[in-house]
């Protein structure tokens, strides 16, 4: 191997540690808890899909801000995806919700206020219709 | 007019279909653009098209979208990307290795049999309204309660013809690579190992494999050892996608024969898994190696320099192999099903592999041109080097959603597939198989390329259109806009639509210019000359007076 191959090869190197030990470390913020504590949930939220729809717990998502909570997700269908965003259209979190799985992920909202829920994933052609504004509410 | 040979001209058809099915392709994109950018503004053309479908009722303007939306990428990679790799390959293959095409049949086959399964597609998208997306995630593609029944088998015919197609087309590859007609010929098994660097690995063992060709150590020339790579993906791709497609059908005809089968008898994680891992070839195999196997090619011949750094690249090539094969996950770092484990390894660390794969390509392509200095930019030449960038820019984007951290707020955006896969295809692949046709006609035709400004034109409007395009619809990515969706009037993205769609007719203004040089250079005759019988362009005698 040339000399400049090998140098270029260490810069390849310093690159992918560099990337990967930042990306992977607590200054990712949610790498914390979904990454290295694995905290166990302060409250469990489950969330039932099924045509085109999302099913929330009576009375709506209430959870206080800092808190755990963990995200039960399950199609009776096909695979959806629970998004959840802030008013300005950015993204929380999300993930991906297929059937016959219970997909689960795990969040600690650090700023109170109200949050909207979309399907992340293509279902069909009234997939667009999925997007259930005000539908987490964090409470200091 | 230049007389064009029959492998000329056959070359030359696969590049004019691919471009058609490019202009096709790029039509589609821009109308979905343009329904993003101003929801309704296709009403009036939509209930025109309606008269063409054979649905006798009420369909929305999200079916439409989304079924055009599915019908989009069989017609960018299968039509488009794909029959200008089977054109180019039809020719260098056999002329860097001064053979004939192994099946000669096979090659016309492959172009008419190309071409029905992406119409057949594209049809089963445009009359049948299948909109399962190119994702086909189970058990979507079999709800009929969403999806048409007539439009999923009809779509599952067209994608089985277009995978047996790449098979065949890869079969007369490696036959013709491998076939006796001069004295460098060798077995199938024996070409596997060494394509797999199963040869090399025995050689540092001290047991040389005598019998495998010499595709490690100064033996076939780099690109046939990129092609040989690279289509093992495409035959692994082929397979997985055709067993996908099969699945699929069966339930499709059992629903047609109302027999129902149930959906649920599929796991569709494991669907999921093993679809990306056969799609994924497409992307992170062939792609990237037919790609690197063109610049270690094209970029010595440009600048008349020795390719820098042959060894490692070779290496590269065969490690490539096996990051190819492992990659999938990053596909599911959004499914929290998938073992977390997966994701890591699979999903993001031998993602990197292909930092450095690619990542020392770059270097001994981009070494090569520097050592040569000084060099003449000529039009494949700065193609090659747009190509590039769009590989850097695209493959940095893939990297930054490629982390099982950063995903969760990546996954199914505009960046996945603006900033990463349309930088790649648009800025990355479109643009290198621009600079294989720049560079292609004047080998087969000997004939100059006409307008340079043409050139200039075509590569700046391209090049601004694309990138600018990609940019503005990954920051609106970044900013929470997912892809796959249709988002109603009034959505903070529009802003973001409109100037994606400037990008948008930036990128057809450089290709009409494109068009335009190209037809200029070859000439008329010769264009029409590629569809119609020679005969009907001769001209005929004038009448002598005595007849007259």
């Amino acid at each position: 191997m040339d000399k400049r191959e090998r140098n270029w090869l260490f810069v390849l190197v310093g690159v992918f540690l560099l990337v990967n030990a930042i990306t992977l470390s607590p200054l990712v913020p949610w790498q914390r808890w979904l990454l290295w504590s694995r905290p166990t949930p302060d409250r469990i939220v489950p969330l039932e899909f099924e045509d085109y729809q999302i099913r929330f717990p009576q009375g709506g998502v209430q959870v206080k801000v800092n808190e755990f909570v963990q995200f039960v997700a399950t199609s009776k269908d096909v695979t959806y995806g629970f998004g959840v965003f802030r008013p300005d259209g950015t993204m929380v979190f999300q993930m991906q919700v297929l059937p016959g799985y219970e997909n689960k992920i795990t969040w600690k909202f650090d700023t109170p206020g109200v949050y909207d829920v979309r399907s992340t994933e293509y279902s069909g052609p009234r997939h667009s219709e999925m997007y259930f504004p005000n539908a987490i509410r964090v409470v200091p | 007019m230049t007389k064009l040979t029959w492998q000329t001209k056959w070359t030359l058809r696969f590049a004019v279909v691919g471009l058609l099915f490019l202009a096709l392709s790029g039509f589609e994109g821009m109308l979905m653009r343009t329904q993003l950018a101003a929801p309704g503004a296709l009403q009036g053309m939509e209930q025109a098209l309606m008269a063409l479908r054979p649905v006798g009722r009420e369909v929305s303007s999200a079916e439409l979208y989304y079924a055009m939306l599915t019908a989009h990428p069989i017609v960018g990679i299968y039509g488009f990307a794909y029959m200008l790799v089977f054109g180019a390959f039809y020719f260098l293959v056999p002329y860097l290795l001064g053979k004939e095409i192994r099946h000669k049949k096979l090659l016309v086959f492959n172009f008419w049999a190309q071409i029905a399964g992406v119409m057949i597609c594209w049809g089963a998208g445009f009359f049948g309204l299948f909109n399962s997306l190119y994702t086909l995630y189970w058990p979507l593609p079999v709800s009929y309660d969403r999806v048409p029944l007539v439009g999923s088998i009809a779509f599952t015919v067209g994608a089985a013809i277009i995978m047996v197609n790449i098979l065949l087309f890869s079969f007369n590859t490696f036959s013709t690579v491998l076939s006796k007609s001069n004295p460098g010929s060798y077995s199938f098994g024996a070409f596997l190992r060494a394509a797999f660097g199963i040869s090399r690995l025995m050689k540092r063992l001290g047991k040389d494999d005598k019998a495998a060709p010499n595709l490690d150590y100064n033996g076939l020339p780099v690109f046939i050892v990129a092609v040989a790579r690279g289509s093992i993906d495409t035959v692994i791709n082929a397979i997985v996608l055709l067993t996908a497609g099969a699945l699929i059908l069966v339930y499709g005809i059992a629903a047609l024969v109302k027999s129902p089968l149930n959906p649920a008898a599929v796991d569709p994680l494991i669907y999921k898994n093993w679809f990306w891992w056969g799609l994924d070839m497409v992307a992170d195999g062939n792609v990237l190696m037919y790609t690197a196997g063109v610049w270690y090619l094209l970029v010595p011949l440009l600048v008349g320099r020795k390719l820098f750094g042959e060894n490692v690249v070779k290496t590269v090539i065969m490690v490539d192999l096996l990051v190819s094969l492992g990659v999938w996950s990053h596909h599911l770092l959004g499914d929290q099903s998938q073992p977390l484990w997966m994701r890591l390894i699979s999903g993001q660390f031998i993602t990197w592999g292909e930092f450095f794969t690619m990542g020392l390509t770059l270097f001994a392509t981009l070494m090569t041109i520097w050592l040569a200095r000084p060099v003449k930019f000529s039009p494949p030449l700065k193609f090659v080097l747009g190509s590039m960038f769009g590989f850097i820019m695209g493959g940095a984007a893939g990297l930054i959603q490629a982390n099982v951290g950063l995903n969760v707020v990546f996954h199914n955006t505009q960046w996945v597939v603006s900033l990463h896969a349309h930088t790649f295809l648009l800025t990355g692949l479109a643009m290198l198989l621009f600079a294989v046709v720049y560079a292609l006609i004047p080998m087969l035709t000997n004939l100059e390329i006409k307008s340079s400004r043409l050139v200039n034109a075509h590569f700046w409007l391209w090049m601004v259109g694309a990138v600018g395009m990609a940019y503005v619809m990954g920051m609106a990515g970044a900013r929470g806009m997912l892809r796959r969706t249709l988002y109603p009037e009034g959505s903070q993205y529009q802003t973001y639509e409109t100037l994606a769609v400037i990008g948008g007719i930036l990128i057809a203004l450089g290709f009409v210019a494109f068009l335009i040089n190209i037809i200029a250079t070859l000439g008329w005759k010769n264009v029409l000359s590629l569809v119609v019988p020679e005969r009907w362009l001769e001209r005929k005698p004038a009448l002598a007076p005595a007849e007259a």
